[in-house]
This record gives structure tokens, sequence and C-alpha cells, in this order.
């Protein structure tokens, strides 16, 4: 719909009663998002190790032999179709004993450095809320909109800006008397681009040349659960130069990473809010990076 | 004709070197300082002379006022924290004749003495008058102007008030030299919010590039305990109810002042000192609710928590259960 928006809804692995089979990782992190049912192009899967491969394989005919009937597995065959002709073309010529270790005739380039041949851990964070903002192009009376719209409430001496809500999707816009605006509680890089255009549109109804320009996601916040409770006293001492954890203050561990940018707030339960990113991917990524460390500190009892 | 002087430099490269007799080298020089000479002990030979007296320079006994103190000497200098420069300060005068016809006295400049240092010259007085109310010793002290004094040095919370990053200096203080104080306790006595304290606090372990020890239970077991007038008994079995309910698991998540306090709750209970929770939360600085929150989670295993050898006033079983 949008040309700059090209990420699709992301349907596949949100919740768990999705996914194939509970515990076994359909969603690699070599693998982009979105690709565990949706069916990729041949060429993505030449980047994978040979390894990565042959493991993904294994699980996608075990996902398959279980659930033959699932409605979602149509998306499913063409990709066991893909891999294996992929697998078949990279093997060596013998079918008869197959090696532990192929020659790589693809070039190793792992995608996630730090990453060894583990599995990725199958949970996806789900995003809570969205923070964008776009220019209306045009310069607003405030209180023409307070007074005609509805569900706007204005108070200049609290704060300079029209507060409008719309049902749906749920959101919350700031609207200021220079054209700027900023909206925020969308769940989706969709919903808030969606959002964003109807409080547009309520201004431009209202008499308003009003425009739609650079619209952009200033911040996305996500949120998953690692289902394990989590020693943050032993996480503090070891990453000390990431982590920030004073129980006087707020009782989850604030955790800064660097690459990608991310602030993680991890508390003792297992629940991890990540926050900060501009984009989905640093998300997942950050998730991704963190978890293998979080079960390193899982609590024994 | 002066004696020589042999000069054995030692095996530290920075070592001055020291006088010694020639004929007895290894022997240890005496000083007699009333004549500012420095005596071989073994043959008499006088080594060093005109050896400057580091005594006092009039000997004050202080029960007079210090109006007639002679010494010119002064305050030692405290040249760490103050950028070493040497102005001279001119005091107000004693006598009459430092006033002149309005009363007013005749040398006025006392102002302007060190203008570059002056905010942090009242930081100093600001940090001690801080400490002063809750009895910190003088090496806490000591190191909250150190620190205050990197972090001012380095400029780079100079946006904050100075009375914050005073706070701050002096919680990080008390935290690096393992007694450390609760933030409600640093906002007692200073006029900072415990938010900002706590922003300021983050900001400047940043700065520093430091880090401090995660606070434990057993931190503010003696402060509390000796505050609420408890017994070394009940205090030690708080410290060990405390301990054990979170090698237990018993309390995730909660603030260690709350198990704490808490733990203080149960063991005054079960001996003969009872104490509410009214008042060890004014001792604390967690609300009664946050006790009765953490005191219900360790109130099942009860039985476990308290030493071997307690001497139980209120068996486990008759503990208040809420």
């Amino acid at each position: 719909m949008d040309q700059n928006n090209s990420i699709p809804a992301f349907q596949g692995l949100a919740s768990p009663q999705g996914a194939m089979t509970p515990g076994v990782p359909i969603f690699s992190p070599m693998m982009p998002y979105g690709s565990g049912l949706t069916p990729q192009p041949v060429q993505n899967t030449n980047s994978l190790s040979i390894l990565e491969e042959q493991q993904r394989q294994q699980q996608q005919q075990q996902a398959q032999q279980a659930n033959a009937g699932l409605p979602g597995t149509s998306g499913q065959t063409p990709q066991l179709y893909h891999s294996q002709t992929v697998a078949g073309s990279t093997t060596t010529a013998l079918p008869g004993n197959t090696p532990l270790y192929n020659t790589p005739l693809t070039p190793m380039t792992p995608i996630t450095p730090a990453t060894p041949a583990s599995e990725s851990s199958g949970i996806v964070p789900q995003l809570q809320n969205i923070v964008s903002t776009v220019n209306l192009g045009c310069k607003l009376d405030l209180k023409t909109i307070a007074l005609r719209a509805r569900n706007a409430e204005y108070n200049p001496k609290r704060f300079a800006a029209v507060i409008m809500r719309i049902r749906e999707p749920r959101t919350t816009a700031l609207i200021f008397s220079s054209g700027k605006m900023v909206c925020t509680g969308a769940k989706s890089e969709e919903q808030s681009r969606l959002a964003a255009r109807k409080y547009a549109r309520v201004v431009q109804k209202l008499g308003f040349p009003a425009k739609f320009l650079d619209f952009k996601i200033q911040n996305m916040v996500g949120s998953c659960d690692v289902k394990f409770p989590i020693r943050l006293e032993g996480l503090v001492l070891t990453h000390q130069q990431f982590s920030s954890y004073e129980p006087e203050l707020f009782p989850g561990l604030i955790y800064r990473m660097i690459k990608p940018r991310i602030v993680l707030l991890i508390f003792v339960s297992g629940k991890v809010v990540l926050t900060g990113a501009k984009v989905r991917a640093e998300i997942y990524e950050a998730f991704e990076n963190i978890y293998p460390i979080l079960k390193g500190f899982r609590k024994t009892t | 004709m002066c004696p020589a002087l042999n000069i054995h430099p030692s095996g530290d490269a920075l070592a001055l070197p020291r006088v010694t007799c020639p004929n007895h080298p290894d022997a240890i020089l005496v000083e007699d300082y009333r004549a500012g000479d420095m005596i071989c002990p073994e043959c008499g030979l006088v080594v060093g002379d005109r050896v400057i007296d580091v005594g006092s320079e009039w000997r004050t006994f202080s029960n007079e006022k210090a109006l007639k103190d002679p010494s010119r000497v002064g305050d030692a200098q405290n040249p760490l924290l103050n950028g070493g420069d040497l102005t001279t300060m001119i005091s107000k005068g004693t006598g009459a004749a430092s006033f002149d016809e309005f009363g007013n006295s005749k040398y006025q400049n006392r102002r302007t003495m060190s203008s570059s240092d002056r905010a942090m010259l009242n930081a100093f007085k600001e940090i001690s008058t801080m400490a002063d109310r809750i009895n910190l010793p003088r090496n806490i002290i000591d190191r909250t102007n150190n620190l205050f004094k990197q972090v001012y040095e380095q400029k780079s919370l100079k946006g904050r008030a100075n009375d914050a990053i005073a706070s701050a200096c002096l919680y990080i203080a008390c935290r690096q030299e393992g007694v450390p104080r609760t933030f409600k306790e640093i906002c007692a006595v200073s006029r900072i919010s415990k938010k900002e304290i706590g922003r300021c606090f983050k900001l400047i372990l940043k700065a520093l590039e430091t880090s401090v020890d995660l606070i434990t239970t057993g931190d503010f077991m003696s402060r509390f305990c000796s505050n609420l007038g408890l017994p070394k008994q009940v205090q030690m079995a708080a410290t060990f109810i405390a301990r054990k309910a979170v090698e237990l698991d018993l309390v995730p998540g909660r603030s260690p002042i709350s198990v704490a306090a808490a733990a203080i709750y149960m063991a005054s209970q079960a001996s003969a000192e009872k104490k509410t929770q009214k008042e060890i939360g004014d001792i604390a600085g967690v609300a009664d609710v946050t006790i009765r929150q953490s005191y219900r989670l360790i109130y099942p295993r009860a039985a476990e928590l308290f030493p071997p050898d307690f001497k139980f006033d209120t068996p486990v079983d008759k503990l208040p259960q809420l």
C-alpha cells in the first residue's frame, strides 16, 4: 500500500499457538524474520552455513511430518521443496554416504557473528508501542481544532499542543501549532502510519491545508517473556559496563546494548522490555543477542 | 668544615640521597632538633647540621582564647582539593585600629579568594554539613570530596545542581567504603529529591567510569537495629534471617531494604523486644505495607530462617501472621 513501508504485516511467528510444533524452532537467527512460513526465493538460503541448512532441513522435515493437516503448512511445503533442492545441489555427488561436513560450495558467511550453531530462542518480542512524527506542512490554529474536533483536549497553560485520540487504531496524537504531530500508542508500523493519516484527515476536514510530509518512526517498544526466572545480581556482575541494577531505584536491570543501540529492562520474573529501536529488526536482533546471556543466568531452584 | 656527606642512593630510583656517617654507614642517625643536628650514635659525629626544625613555632596550650594565638602558620592546607593556589588571605583585624570611623573594617578584601573554585569550596562545605548530620567519619567525607572534585573537573555534569552532585557523591562514597546508606537516608540530610539524586548517581558512575557493589541486606542491619534499640542477639538473628531468605529465594525482586526490614520485624517479634511495623518502617524508610508484603513471603518458612541457637521468647508458630 505505501511505497516506503516494505515490511508486510507480521503474522507468522507472533503467537505461540501459531507455531507448528512447540519447542521446535522454525525461526532461526540466520534467516530474516517472516521467512518461517512465507516462501522465500532460493538465493536467500545460499548465504546460510551448511550446518544451519541441514539443521533447518531436519526441523522442517519433522515439522512437516508432525503437522501434515494444519492449514498453515500450505506455505511451508514450497519452503521445504526449496531447501531440499538447494541441499541436493550443495552436497557432494555421492548419494550413499552423507558426510558430516560437506565441502562448502557457498562461502560460510555468518550473518550474526556472536551466535554459534545454537538454536534460536523461538520467542519473538511483541511490539507494544510505536511513536512516530509527521509534518502536516501548515500552521495550525489549535483553538479551532480543539473546539471543533471530537476527542480533543487543549490546555495551553499545561501543554502547548492539542491532544487528540482516535479509537481505531487506538492511538493518541499531540498536534502542535507549527503543524508537526506526534502519534503514539500504535502496535505496528502500519497502524502508526494509518493512524497518523487519520489525524491528518481530521485536521484537513477542519479546513487546514494539511499534507503528510516526513512520516518517521522515532521509537518502537517491544516486550517478551523468556519463561524462566533470571539472576539479575549475576548479570550485573559480569556485564557491569552495560548494566545498571539498583533495586532501590527500579526493580529491573537496565541493560544498554551497544549494537544495536537498544535499552532492555530485564526483570527477575523473566519478562524483558526492549525500547529505543527505529526499526523492528533492531528489537529482534537485540533480543536474539540477549537471550543466550539470559539463559546463562537462569535461576536453578 | 662541613663533614662529608656520604650519599648512598638506595635501590629505589626516586629515593633522595641519604646522609650517613662516613665511619658508620649503617648507623641510624639521631636527630637533635634543638640544635638542628643529626648525630651518629656510635662516634658522636655531627653529620648534618642546620636541619630545618619541623616542630611547631609556639607552644600553644589553647585554654585561653584563640585571639592571642601567635602561630603564623595557620591551618593545614589541603592541596589535593583546593587546586593548590598559593593566595594570601588577610583575616579580619582584631584590635580597634582595624575599624575605620563608621565601624566598617578597614581591610575588606576577603571576598575574591579563589573565584574559579568558589563553587567547589561551597560544595565541600555542603558535603561537610550533610555528613555531619548523619555522623559520617572523615574518610567518607574525604572520599566524597575527591569524587566531587573529579566530577567537577570533568565538567560533564555541569548543568546539574551542585548540591545534587554532592549528595550523589556522598551516596557513592558511603557505598564504596562498604557502609552504604539508603537513598532515603541521604535525602533526609539533603534538599534534593530522591529522583534527582538517583539520576545524578547514575550519571556520575558513567562519567567516572566506576561501578559500585550491589547492596545486600546485611549492610543495614547494624544501623537499623541499633536505631531501634534491639539487642545484639536480635540483630544477629535478623541478619541470619535476611540472608537465608535471599539464599532460598523467597523474596525475588524485592529491594534488600524491604527484606531487611521484614527480617528485623520477624526477629523482634520472636524475641522479647517486639517492634511494630510502623516503627521499623520509620527507621528503615520503607512503608509498613511493604514490610507486610515481604513478611508474608518469608512467614511460611519462618522455622528454617531462624539461626539454630536463637532463644525464642515467642515460638515460631505464635509469630503474628498478617
